[in-house]
């Protein structure tokens, strides 16, 4: 049974100072894979200025805009209609064995496909001697059982809280403060898997607002991870839940780096205020009314 | 030190020349015999008295003023220094069969390394193959992710090459690196060679030596070949960083001599994945971009985003396929010196030959034994961080003070990846007119050549920059370090 979205992105700048020339690249379009499907995708700005777009290292399409002309204020707005299927979880007999994951984890040539989802980052680096604050995979435990466990021992960990972070918050600082919001939640998440020798990724994307849940007012971040014989995996650990069919994923990298929503070039003197927000709207699928 | 006097000689402007032992000299043997392709040029040298030559000397230097030939010297305060490029005017020389050796090996290198960039953006069959260590590249800040996947025309990353080469006291020359980021120095090879033929006119029409005036025109077709597919009428421009870059005359020159425009970051915009240059006559589209920008500030969209030097969404354009870019993003992980230890190993891997020109034997702090050996004898060693360039934190070992040797050995240990280490290679010395002394005397040079790759080209130019180190004694002979240069004669058959 899949579900069907209306997902809106939209940001508001206002500068005090006339801007006189202005590049935007977005990265906020819900992506395709196996259990999405865009179905439409329209684009609306202040400006009038022509959108276009270009693929990123990591596959995902960057929307971009560029304007000479003058103005103070920027209004941009997404809309795009999803279609998503139900998401399998890695259980039943498809499943190796601990011995097996282990031996494909260990693979040289593994590591080498896999380098930029297991290597450290400036934002994902977690100092030594937070180590023994961690969670770290048993001997015996198999890999998806693990990161069930470290989900919710992170979600535990900290508290949610957008005040002590900002967009630069590294992992150990993080781990110090116990507080933060999705994007800390995911980088801790990221670090630890890591450093566990299990390739993990950073997504960022749009939840459905239907449910109460922290982080539906603006993007979400959440981690993939890569269950051995399975694939890549979802994990939430600001919600301590696994990525499901409420999930739309809209790109991923190897941190936050990768993933910003927006980026903007500007030639303007004086301070500028932005404030965006998303919706996530169910809509009532065709196939209920039959 | 053997002094040398020669009979009669002493009144010359070589009145004194002492050949240094352990060192090999360019223009004297040992027993102080003329080298036979130096002997002509001396005999012309030695007609000069001193004042004559310092009046030439002197002649020579207002001609690099009046070309506006400057290099900026980055110190520590704010302002960097400009300063005319010393020049000598005793040429370097290198006979005909010498460099066509030095050629094929240029060509193979470069050939190599573009071949590894190429596998390291896709395939990565030599790290599969363990040949070249993953961790050593993927721990490369040079590394670029933003490069992954992307095609450039004809495969061609590097295609402005500089390969520093050094001839050593046994008579071999030694690569000691390759710089395919931006390397410069181009510009002074073909001054030199106007300040030379201004200067002694008469003199430079007896020897037959190889032109070197032709490199514009060999830079702007290789841009031309690598000019976007379907592109009729390529229009060129070189991205200069602007003027308070050390570099900027050298910016300038190029594009004056090519006939393209110098453009700024500022200059230029992105729009629809196309480069436009902002015009009298309105937006006109670019289709090659010869950079001197460096990577990180090329576009804020992908890499610095607090550049403003750079050109928004530039990388975007380059990744459709709409603008070619000369030297491809990325390619600083190749040229990094912990790199070089393995370039062998990757000619090997790609090529399937011996490597032509030698690799200085290096040391790589991060295995273990080598950092033992390198801690237990560093009076030995001279040591380089990998990432730097520009003669910048290095340390010579047989010079450094017991309390600098401790301080660098502290560094090491807590960043082994970033330094290596290789034995203290004597370059070679060459004659060279020193002020004050009003005399020649033997300073240490060394070599950098510079090569062209294009789509089914390659270039090598016959010439180069041989730099010296001016300071009595000194290994240095960067010019952000205050070295010289002088005239390279590849001579004709």
């Amino acid at each position: 049974m899949s579900a069907e979205y209306t997902v809106k992105y939209y940001t508001h700048n206002t500068y005090d100072e006339s801007v006189r020339e202005a590049f935007f690249s977005f990265l906020i379009i819900p992506c395709q894979d196996e259990t999405q499907t865009v179905r439409s995708l329209s684009f609306e700005n202040s400006l009038q200025a022509e959108v276009f777009h270009h693929h990123n290292p990591f596959g995902f399409e960057v929307t971009s805009l560029r304007t000479a002309q003058n103005f103070t204020e920027f209004e941009f707005q997404m809309t795009a209609t999803v279609e998503k299927s139900p998401v399998y979880l890695p259980t039943g007999s498809r499943l190796l064995s601990v011995e097996e994951e282990q031996s494909l984890l260990a693979r040289h040539d593994f590591y080498i496909d896999h380098h930029l989802y297991l290597a450290t980052s400036p934002y994902t680096q977690i100092k030594d001697e937070l180590y023994g604050r961690l969670l770290f995979r048993k001997e015996n435990q198999p890999v998806f059982d693990y990161l069930l466990q470290l989900n919710t021992f992170i979600y535990q960990m900290l508290r949610f809280d957008p005040e002590p972070t900002h967009v630069h918050t590294t992992v150990s600082e993080v781990i110090e403060l116990g507080r933060g919001v999705c994007q800390d939640y995911t980088h801790l998440f990221i670090g630890v898997a890591r450093l566990n020798k299990i390739p993990c990724r950073y997504i960022s994307g749009y939840l459905n607002q239907g449910l109460s849940l922290s982080g539906t007012a603006v993007m979400h971040a959440w981690a993939e991870a890569y269950i051995p014989g399975h694939g890549w995996q979802g994990f939430d650990p600001t919600n301590n839940l696994l990525a499901d069919i409420n999930y739309i994923k809209a790109a991923h990298g190897a941190d936050y780096s990768d993933c910003s929503p927006i980026r903007g070039m500007l030639r303007t003197n004086g301070a500028h205020r932005t404030s965006y927000g998303v919706e996530i709207i169910p809509n009532q699928m065709a196939e209920s009314a039959q | 030190m053997n002094t040398l006097v020669r009979q009669g000689e002493a009144r010359g402007v070589f009145g004194n020349y002492q050949i240094p032992p352990q060192f090999l000299d360019e223009v004297f043997s040992n027993a102080g015999k003329v080298n036979p392709q130096y002997e002509s040029i001396y005999r012309q040298f030695m007609q000069f008295s001193k004042e004559d030559f310092k009046e030439l000397n002197e002649h020579a230097k207002k001609s690099f003023f009046n070309q506006g030939i400057t290099f900026s010297v980055y110190n520590d305060k704010a302002k960097g220094l400009e300063r005319i490029f010393p020049f000598d005017l005793f040429p370097r020389i290198i006979s005909a069969a010498e460099w066509a050796r030095l050629e094929e090996g240029i060509i193979q290198r470069c050939v190599a390394l573009n071949l590894f960039i190429q596998d390291i953006y896709s395939t990565k069959h030599i790290l599969k193959d363990k040949v070249v260590p993953a961790e050593l590249i993927f721990s490369s800040k040079n590394y670029m992710k933003e490069m992954l996947d992307i095609k450039p025309v004809a495969g061609v990353y590097n295609h402005i090459s500089g390969t520093d080469l050094i001839k050593h006291s046994d008579g071999e020359y030694y690569v000691l690196e390759d710089n395919i980021r931006c390397p410069s120095g181009i510009s002074y090879v073909l001054t030199n060679r106007v300040a030379m033929k201004r200067s002694l006119f008469q003199m430079f029409k007896e020897f037959n030596v190889s032109t070197v005036q032709e490199y514009p025109q060999e830079l702007l077709a290789t841009m031309q070949s690598v000019a976007p597919d379907g592109v009729v009428a390529p229009t060129y421009v070189v991205l200069t960083p602007g003027i308070f870059n050390s570099a900027y005359f050298e910016h300038a020159y190029l594009a004056h001599n090519m006939g393209i425009p110098l453009v700024e970051g500022r200059d230029l915009f992105v729009d629809n994945n196309f480069v436009y240059m902002k015009t009298i006559n309105g937006p006109q589209k670019v289709d090659v971009v010869y950079r001197r920008v460096d990577d990180e500030f090329l576009d804020p969209m992908a890499f610095n985003p607090k550049s403003v030097l750079g050109v928004p969404g530039i990388m975007g354009a380059y990744r459709k396929g709409n603008v070619s870019l000369l030297n491809a993003p990325g390619t600083g992980f190749a040229d990094d010196k912990a790199v070089y230890t393995y370039m062998p190993d990757i000619i090997r891997y790609y090529l399937d030959q011996d490597p032509i020109l030698n690799n200085v034997k290096t040391y790589r702090c991060e295995k273990e034994d080598e950092y033992k050996y390198v801690m237990e004898n560093m009076e030995k060693l001279v040591i380089k961080p990998v990432d730097e360039s520009g003669g910048y934190g290095i340390l010579i070992g047989d010079r450094a003070s017991k309390e600098e040797i401790s301080e660098f050995k502290i560094l090491i240990s807590q960043n082994r990846r970033k330094y290596i280490a290789q034995p203290i290679m004597s370059l070679s010395m060459h004659a060279t007119f020193i002020e004050g002394e009003d005399c020649f005397e033997p300073r240490c040079v060394d070599l950098r050549t510079f090569t062209l790759l294009g789509k089914d080209r390659s270039f090598v130019l016959k010439g180069g920059l041989s730099r010296v180190a001016l300071k009595k004694g000194s290994l240095i002979v960067n010019s952000s370090q205050g070295g010289g240069s002088k005239d390279t004669w590849v001579m004709k058959d």
